[in-house]
C-alpha cells in the first residue's frame, strides 16, 4: 500500500528532520482535533478529519454531504459559522392559509444561510490535492481561532464558510491511495468500445506500490539523459539533432486486455472543470467542454446544485495546482464581457492584495489609477494586447485570466469559475497553488523559473529548477520524492528502467514547511476576501405613535412632501396609527451584488419587511415589504470602474448592464396586474424606509432586512 | 466459351412473419378496442394513468415493458412504456420513436395523446396489419407524464389553466426572499379555481342581466353595482398585500435541456431538474431513438427541428435574396396545386444538411394533412427538449402544440377573437354548460366578502373540454404512426449478373430505401453518432468472390451510367438517404457447376436484408 509507506515515512521523517513550523499551533489556539501538514491527507483521512471537527465543534460547524461521486464516495462540505446566530426571511415571516394540497417542496432555510457565504474548495482535479490541504488548514485556523482570535471570531459569527476540501473524491482516492494520478473524475465508461469497462488503466509493474515512469532506449524517443544529473530526463524535440542516446518515457503500465494498447480504458472519466454550463458549447454548436452535457458528472452537479440552493454564497475559490498564481475571470470569453466595476474590484482590490500576499510586484496602474490614461497611451506603443490597452495595464503573472488575450482565443469550455461569475454573480477565482521556485524555503533562487509549467515553457529555467529540486530533495527530504531508476523488463517494451519523480509529490506543494507555507498564505488571502463581504444591518428603527382610532379603516392618512396629515378619526381608540421608519445600511466593503450579478435572474434585490400580527396590523402606506435595489458597499473602489480617479475606462461597452440593473420579477411585470411592492430608489450604501400602519393594541412589530448576499437581520420596534 | 446460366434469385426474408389468426386482411374488421376498453372522455391523474400503463403492460406482456426512468422531485416514478413485439427482437436493437406528453405540468392533453398512442398500438397489434408492421419493426418509448408532480396536481386539484406548470424546485418568483410561499387556493372550496371579484364603486365590471357572468361597464355614467377583478382564486399567504404572486414551481422544464440553453430563460443550470435529466439520460443511453414527439399546448402547431440556418452568401444583394425567396414561394405554390397541405421549410441550410430539411418538409406536409388546422413551423432552440433530441442526439424531433380552443371552436364571426358573448355561447351550445362557474359570494380572510365566478378555465381553455380529447388524440397518434411508417427500410431491388471474361461474372444488386427518412440523419453524421449501413458479400459452393483493388471500384463494370460500387472484402459502409437507391457489385469466379453469392445489408435503423443469388451452369 503506497499511502501507508509514505505516511509512515513522513511521520518519522517529517517531524524529526523538517521540524515543520506549523502555524496552526499558534499561541492561544487549542486544537481539539490535531492536524499536521507533513503529508497529504487523501480522501479517507480528510473525511475523518471533517467528521472529527464537526463532532468537536458543533456550535460553529455542520457537516453536509452534498452528493456522491461516481464510485459512491460522499462529497462533503463543512459549514463553518456560528450556528446560534443568523436568521432568514422564512423564519421571520409567518405564512397562513396554505394550499390544501399541502405539497412540501420547500425546505426551511438554515440560519447560516442568512449570512454572507464564502465557498472554498480543493481537488476538483483529483491529482491537485494541495487545495485540499489549504481547505483543511483554513478549517483548523477558523475553528481553533474562534474565541481565541478577534478577527476569526467576528468572521465565524457573521459569515458562513462553505469548505469543500475534495470535490472529486474518486480522483483524489486513486491519486493518493492507489497511486494512479487521476485528474478527472471516475466514470464507469467503456472508453475503447470493447464491451468492457475500465479494464486497462496504469499498473504497478514492479510491485513497489508506486506507479512511476518507465524509460527505455528508443531512437524515436523524445528524451535524453541530463548531463548534470543523470536521473533527469530532458525533452528533445524529435527533429532536433542530438549526439545523445534518445529515450522514451511512459507511464508505468502494461496492456492489460491484450488489445495492443496500454491504458486506453482507465477509470479516469472527464475533466470536471470543463463540465459547467458557461461557455460549454463551441462556436459550431457542438460540445466543447467535457461530458455529455454541462453538469453531467455527479460531482459537478453536486457543486452546481449546492451553489444554487445556497444563494448567500458571494465569494468562491476553486483551488488547483500548480504555478503559484490566480486565474480571475474570464477564461471562456474576452475581457469585454466584464463590467468595469467588477474589473475594478477584481484587480485593484483582490488582485493587489493577492500579489502582495505572494510577494510579487503590483502593476503601477493599480497603485495609481489616476495614471491609467497615460499608461494606456504608453501601452498603445508597446503592447499587442488590445484588452490590455483598453484596461490601461497588462495583467501580471500572479493575477491573470486564462483567456488568451493576445490571440483573442478562449482557453477552454465550461470552466467552474467562469460559470460562477457570469451565471450566478459570485466573486469566483481559481488559484493555481504551488510555485516550487518560490515556495520552498531554502531552495536557491533560479531566475525565470517562477511558475514554469510543462516541458516547452522556458526549458532552460525548467531544467535548472528540476536540478535544484532534485538536489534539494536529496539533501532535505532524504531522496524520498524521487525514485531512482531501476532496471525492469517490460512485458511489451522490453528492457528499460522504472523510476522518476514520484507522482504523489509532483505538481503538488511538498509536504512539511513548503506546504504549510502555501496553506498559510492562501488562507490569509481568503480571510482578506471574507472581510470584503457585504453586511447589511439595521442601523436605526423607530415607531412613532401619531394618533389613535376606533378602527383601522376609519383612520386614513396621506403623506405629502414627507409630512403625514391625519384626515379623520377620534382622539381615542384601540387602534394606534404608527409611523415606522428605519435606516438600513451595508457596512461591508463590497456592494450586495456584483455588477454582473445584479442583472441575473437567480438574484434578487435587497428587501425590507415590516412584520406584525396580520389580524392586528393594517398597512396604510408602504407595502409590507419594500425593494431596496442593490446596496453599495462601504469601500470606495479605487480605479476607473469604481468611479474614482482616471474614469472613462469603458463607458458604453457592448453587453454592459444598464443603470437600472435589477429588473422587477416577472410577477410584477405582468400587464394589468396589481402594482408591485414599493421600490425604494436611493443610491449608495444606505436606505431610509418608512411605513404608516394601524396597529391594534400593543401588537408587536419587527423589521426584517434581507439581502441575498449581505445577510438577514431582524429588529423589534417599540412604539413610542 | 461461355456457360449458359440460369439465374435463380432467392430472397431470404429478414425477420419472421408470425402467423396471426386474428390479423385482418380487410381493414374494415374489428380492431381490438374493446379488448381493453378505455374512456377517452376524461383526464387521468397520476394514480390512474400509471395504473392504466401497468394494466396494459400486464395484458400485453409480449409487446410491452414498463419501467421507471427515475423519480420526480416529490418522489413519483416517471413511468415509461416500451412497446415493441419482443418476438422480433429486443427493444434496444430496433430503431425507436420517443413520445412524451406534458413536460409542462398543465398541458395534460399531452398525457392523453401519448397514452392513447400506446393503447392504440397494443390493442390493435393482433388485428391491424399496419400497426402490426410498425410494432414488429420499431420500438416505441412512451412517457405519458413527464412532469409528474405538476401533471398530477393539475388534474387532481383545483387549478387555473396555467398552473402548476414547472417541476417543483422552490423558486422566489417575486424576489421577497421567500420561496413558493403564495400559491393559488380554492377559496370557496368548490373544487374549482375560478376568478375573484370584489365590490368596488370604481370597478370596471358589473353582473350581466342573467347574473351568470361579470361584464364590463360600457357607459361610465351607468348607476350600477360595480366590481373590480382581483384575479385568480387565492389567499395572501405571506401578508405582503399580493395574492398568488409566488406560485409553486421553478424553472421552465422546456428551457432546461442543454442545447441552446441560456441562463436567463433556463435558470438555474441545464438538466437541473430530476424530471428532465432522467429523460435526457435515458435518451443518451438509447442511441436507437430515431425520432421524437413532444406534446404541448396550445395553438395547433407542428413545430419541428430544422438544421442550422446558413447566412446568405457574402455579396448577395437584397434583390437576389428576394428572388430566391420568390422562387421558393413559387415552388411551394406549384406543390400546393396538387396537395393543399404541402409545406416547404423556409430555411437555407448548408448542403450537408439539405437532406434533413427535405425530410422534415415531407413528413410535416403529411402531418399537416393528417392533423388538419395545424400550422407547421420551425421550432426554437433555447434549451428545449426537441432541440436537444435533434441537435445533440441526431434524432428527428417534433413538438406538437395541441388544441387551439376556444379560438378555433368559439370564434363564430371569424374575426380571430373570442368575445365574452361568443365564449358564453360556445359553453352553452357546444359544452352544454360544462366548465362554467356562476358568480357567487364567498368569505375571504384577507379581502372580506368576494365574488367568485366565470370560466373554470382549466377544463375548457388550454386543455380541451373532455369531450374533444379523443378526436385530437386519434389524429395525433396517426401522425406519429405515419412518421414511423416512414422510418428507413433497407431492401434489395433488382439484381443482375453479367459475364466478364472466362469464368468471371459481375453480380450487381440494388439496395434501396423507399421511405422518407434516411438510415441516419445529417445531424447524426455531423455529431459522429451515425451508425453507418454496411453491405457484405460472400460466395458459397463453386463461387468465389474476387477481391478487387480499390481502384477497381470506379470501373463501370456493367457498362451502365449508374455508379456501382464493388463491395470490399471487409464490407462497404455507406448511408442510404430517404428515397434513395444505391448499386453494389461483386466480381465472382465460378469453379464448379453451381454456387451462390449472398449479399447482406445491415442497417441499425433500416433493418437487415439478405439477397442470395444462385448461379447454375446448364
Amino acid at each position: 500500500m503506497t499511502s501507508f509507506r509514505h505516511n509512515e515515512f513522513f511521520k518519522r521523517f517529517g517531524l524529526s528532520v523538517l521540524a515543520v513550523a506549523l502555524t496552526a499551533l499558534a499561541a492561544g489556539a487549542a486544537q481539539k482535533v490535531p492536524i499536521t501538514f507533513d503529508d497529504y491527507h487523501g480522501y479517507p483521512a480528510t473525511v475523518k478529519y471533517l467528521k472529527d471537527v464537526a463532532a468537536a465543534y458543533p456550535q460553529i460547524t455542520a457537516l453536509l454531504e452534498i452528493g456522491q461521486s461516481t464510485m459512491g464516495r460522499p462529497i462533503y462540505v463543512l459549514v463553518v459559522s456560528n450556528m446560534k446566530t443568523g436568521t432568514t426571511v422564512d423564519a421571520q415571516v409567518p405564512l397562513r392559509n396554505p394550499r390544501a394540497e399541502g405539497v412540501k417542496n420547500v425546505t426551511p432555510m438554515k440560519p447560516y444561510m442568512g449570512k454572507a457565504g464564502h465557498w472554498i474548495c480543493g481537488a476538483t482535479h483529483g491529482n491537485e490535492y494541495t487545495g485540499t490541504e489549504v481547505c483543511l488548514y483554513a478549517i483548523d485556523k477558523l475553528v481553533t481561532g474562534y474565541g481565541a482570535d478577534k478577527e476569526t471570531t467576528t468572521l465565524v459569527d457573521a459569515k458562513t464558510f462553505y469548505i469543500c476540501p475534495i470535490v472529486n473524491p474518486d480522483g483524489v482516492f486513486n491519486s493518493l491511495d492507489k497511486g494512479i494520478s487521476q485528474r478527472q473524475n471516475s466514470m464507469l465508461r467503456d472508453d475503447d468500445g470493447d464491451g468492457r469497462i475500465n479494464e486497462d488503466g496504469p499498473d504497478d509493474l514492479d510491485g513497489d506500490g508506486l506507479i512511476a515512469r518507465f524509460r527505455y532506449k528508443d531512437p524515436k524517443g523524445a528524451f535524453v539523459v541530463d548531463d548534470v544529473d543523470l536521473r533527469l530526463m530532458v525533452r528533445v524535440p524529435p527533429n532536433e539533432k542530438t549526439e545523445k542516446e534518445r529515450w522514451s518515457v511512459v507511464v508505468e503500465d502494461r496492456d492489460d486486455d491484450g488489445d495492443g494498447r496500454r491504458g486506453e480504458d482507465p477509470e479516469a472519466g472527464i475533466d470536471l472543470n470543463r463540465n459547467f454550463p458557461e461557455g460549454w458549447w463551441n462556436d459550431q454548436g457542438f460540445a466543447g467542454g467535457s461530458g455529455d452535457y454541462p453538469t453531467s458528472a455527479p460531482e459537478s452537479r453536486a457543486v452546481a446544485e449546492f451553489f444554487v440552493t445556497h444563494p448567500n454564497i458571494f465569494m468562491a475559490q476553486f483551488y488547483h495546482t500548480s504555478g503559484g498564481f490566480t486565474f480571475r475571470p474570464l477564461g471562456t470569453a474576452p475581457h469585454t464581457r466584464l463590467h468595469p466595476q467588477d474589473v475594478a474590484v477584481l484587480d485593484f482590490v483582490m488582485g493587489k492584495k493577492y500579489l502582495e500576499t505572494i510577494g510579487e510586484d503590483v502593476p503601477a496602474a493599480w497603485k495609481n489609477p489616476a495614471a491609467i490614461p497615460a499608461l494606456r497611451e504608453e501601452l498603445r506603443k508597446t503592447s499587442k494586447n488590445k484588452y490590455a490597452i483598453e484596461r490601461g495595464y497588462e495583467l501580471p503573472r500572479g493575477w491573470k485570466v486564462s483567456y488568451d488575450e493576445l490571440n483573442d482565443r478562449r482557453y477552454g469550455f465550461g470552466m467552474t469559475s467562469d460559470w460562477d461569475f457570469l451565471q450566478l454573480g459570485i466573486w469566483s477565482i481559481t488559484t493555481e497553488l504551488w510555485n516550487p521556485a518560490k515556495d520552498i524555503p531554502g531552495l536557491p533562487r533560479i531566475a525565470g523559473a517562477e511558475g514554469v509549467e510543462g516541458d516547452d515553457e522556458r526549458p532552460e529555467a525548467r531544467l535548472a529548477l528540476d536540478r535544484a529540486l532534485l538536489k534539494f530533495q536529496d539533501e532535505k527530504y532524504g531522496g524520498k520524492l524521487f525514485l531512482n531508476w531501476k532496471p525492469f523488463k517490460h512485458p511489451e517494451l522490453g528492457e528499460g528502467e522504472i523510476g522518476g519523480w514520484i507522482p504523489r509529490y509532483s505538481s503538488n506543494a511538498w509536504p512539511g514547511e513548503p506546504l504549510a507555507g502555501v496553506c498559510d498564505k492562501h488562507y490569509r488571502f481568503e480571510i482578506f476576501r471574507a472581510g470584503l463581504l457585504p453586511d447589511v444591518v439595521i442601523t436605526e428603527a423607530k415607531a412613532r405613535l401619531l394618533y389613535t382610532s376606533e378602527s383601522a379603516r376609519e383612520a386614513t392618512a396621506v403623506a405629502a412632501g414627507g409630512e403625514v396629515r391625519i384626515k379623520k378619526g377620534g382622539a381615542k381608540g384601540k387602534y394606534r396609527i404608527v409611523e415606522v421608519t428605519a435606516v438600513v445600511e451595508n457596512k461591508g466593503p463590497l456592494a450586495t451584488h456584483t455588477a454582473r450579478g445584479s442583472t441575473l435572474r437567480g438574484n434578487r434585490e435587497d428587501v425590507v419587511w415590516l412584520v406584525g400580527d396580520r389580524d392586528k396590523v393594517t398597512f396604510l402606506q408602504g407595502t409590507p415589504y419594500q425593494r431596496l435595489g442593490v446596496l453599495d458597499g462601504a469601500m470606495k473602489i479605487p480605479g476607473p470602474g469604481g468611479g474614482g480617479e482616471g474614469g472613462g475606462m469603458r463607458t458604453a461597452a457592448p453587453g454592459a448592464p444598464a443603470e437600472e440593473a435589477m429588473a422587477p420579477p416577472p410577477q410584477f411585470r405582468r400587464r394589468g396586474g396589481p402594482p408591485g411592492p414599493a421600490q425604494v430608489r436611493q443610491g449608495g450604501a444606505r436606505r431610509e424606509v418608512r411605513w404608516l400602519v394601524a396597529v391594534e393594541g400593543d401588537s408587536p412589530l419587527k423589521i426584517v432586512v434581507s439581502s441575498q448576499k449581505g445577510g438577514t437581520r431582524v429588529q423589534d420596534v417599540k412604539v413610542r | 466459351m461461355k456457360t449458359k446460366l440460369a439465374i435463380i434469385l432467392t430472397v431470404l426474408l429478414a425477420g419472421s412473419l408470425v402467423a396471426q389468426s386474428k390479423l385482418q386482411t380487410n381493414p374494415a374488421g374489428y380492431h381490438g378496442e374493446i379488448d381493453y376498453p378505455m374512456s377517452w372522455k376524461r383526464y387521468y391523474g397520476y394514480e390512474e394513468w400509471t395504473r392504466i400503463m401497468r394494466d396494459l403492460q400486464k395484458k400485453y406482456p409480449a409487446l410491452s415493458d414498463i419501467q421507471s426512468i427515475g423519480k420526480s422531485r416529490m418522489g413519483r416514478d416517471q413511468l415509461l412504456l416500451t412497446i415493441t413485439a419482443k418476438a422480433t427482437g429486443k427493444p434496444e436493437d430496433k430503431r425507436a420513436m420517443w413520445v412524451d406528453g406534458a413536460i409542462h405540468g398543465n398541458e395534460v392533453n399531452g398525457i392523453t395523446c401519448s397514452l392513447y398512442l400506446a393503447w392504440y398500438l397494443l390493442t390493435r397489434y393482433d388485428y391491424d396489419p399496419f400497426v402490426h408492421g410498425l410494432v414488429d419493426t420499431t420500438t416505441f418509448y412512451v412517457l405519458p407524464g413527464l412532469n409528474v408532480d405538476a401533471n398530477d396536481s393539475y388534474v387532481s386539484s383545483p387549478n387555473t389553466e396555467n398552473n402548476p406548470r414547472e417541476p417543483y424546485r422552490p423558486a422566489d418568483d417575486d424576489g421577497d426572499g421567500l420561496f413558493d410561499e403564495d400559491q393559488t387556493e380554492d377559496v370557496d372550496g368548490d373544487g374549482e379555481l375560478s376568478t375573484m371579484y370584489i365590490e368596488d364603486p370604481a370597478g370596471e365590471f358589473k353582473l350581466s342581466p342573467d347574473k351568470r357572468r361579470f361584464v364590463r361597464v360600457a357607459d361610465p355614467r351607468e348607476e350600477v353595482r360595480r366590481f373590480r377583478r382581483v384575479g385568480d382564486e387565492g389567499f395572501d399567504n405571506d401578508g405582503d398585500g399580493f395574492i398568488n404572486e409566488d406560485d409553486i414551481g421553478g424553472p421552465d422544464p422546456n428551457r432546461n435541456f442543454p442545447y441552446g440553453w441560456g441562463v436567463e430563460a433556463g435558470y438555474p443550470y441545464p438538466m437541473s431538474e430530476a424530471e428532465t435529466r432522467n429523460v435526457f439520460e435515458f435518451q443518451l443511453r438509447h442511441p436507437n431513438i430515431f425520432a421524437s414527439f413532444h406534446y404541448h399546448n396550445t395553438g395547433r402547431l407542428i413545430m419541428f427541428q430544422a438544421p442550422p440556418a446558413v447566412k446568405p452568401p457574402a455579396g448577395q444583394t437584397p434583390e437576389q435574396a428576394q428572388r430566391q425567396q420568390q422562387a421558393a414561394q413559387q415552388r411551394l405554390e406549384a406543390l400546393k396545386k396538387a396537395d393543399k397541405y404541402a409545406y416547404l421549410a423556409p430555411r437555407q441550410v448548408a448542403p450537408e444538411y439539405q437532406h434533413d430539411l427535405d425530410v422534415q418538409s415531407e413528413i410535416v406536409s403529411a402531418g399537416n394533412r393528417i392533423l388538419k388546422d395545424y400550422t407547421p413551423t420551425i421550432g426554437g432552440l433555447s434549451g428545449q427538449a426537441h432541440a436537444a433530441t435533434y441537435y445533440m442526439l441526431g434524432a428527428y424531433s417534433y413538438l406538437i402544440e395541441l388544441w387551439g380552443s376556444p379560438d378555433f371552436e368559439a370564434d363564430i364571426d371569424g374575426d380571430g377573437e373570442v368575445s365574452d358573448e361568443e365564449f358564453m355561447k360556445w359553453v352553452d351550445l357546444e359544452l352544454m354548460g360544462e366548465g362554467w362557474v356562476t358568480p357567487h359570494k364567498a368569505k375571504h380572510p384577507d379581502l372580506g366578502e368576494v365574488w367568485i365566478g366565470g370560466t373554470s378555465r382549466k377544463h375548457i381553455n388550454r386543455t380541451p373540454p373532455a369531450r374533444y380529447i379523443e378526436t385530437e388524440a386519434l389524429r395525433n397518434a396517426n401522425f406519429v404512426m405515419y412518421a414511423v411508417s416512414q422510418f428507413p427500410k433497407v431492401e434489395f431491388g433488382e439484381a443482375k449478373v453479367t459475364p466478364a471474361t472466362d469464368d468471371l461474372y459481375w453480380v450487381e444488386v440494388e439496395v434501396k430505401n423507399d421511405r422518407a427518412y434516411p438510415t441516419s440523419s445529417d445531424r447524426a453524421v455531423a455529431l459522429k453518432r451515425a451508425a453507418m449501413d454496411k453491405i457484405t458479400v460472400s460466395g458459397a459452393g463453386g463461387l468465389e468472390i474476387v477481391e478487387l483493388p480499390n481502384a477497381a471500384t470506379v470501373v463501370d463494370a456493367l457498362n451502365r451510367t449508374a455508379q456501382s460500387e464493388a463491395v470490399s472484402a471487409k464490407g462497404t459502409e455507406f448511408r442510404l438517404k430517404g428515397h434513395e437507391t444505391k448499386r453494389f457489385c461483386a466480381l465472382v469466379k465460378m469453379s464448379g457447376a453451381e454456387g451462390s453469392v449472398e449479399f447482406t445489408v445491415r442497417s441499425k435503423a433500416g433493418g437487415t436484408a439478405v439477397r442470395k443469388i444462385t448461379l447454375k451452369a446448364e
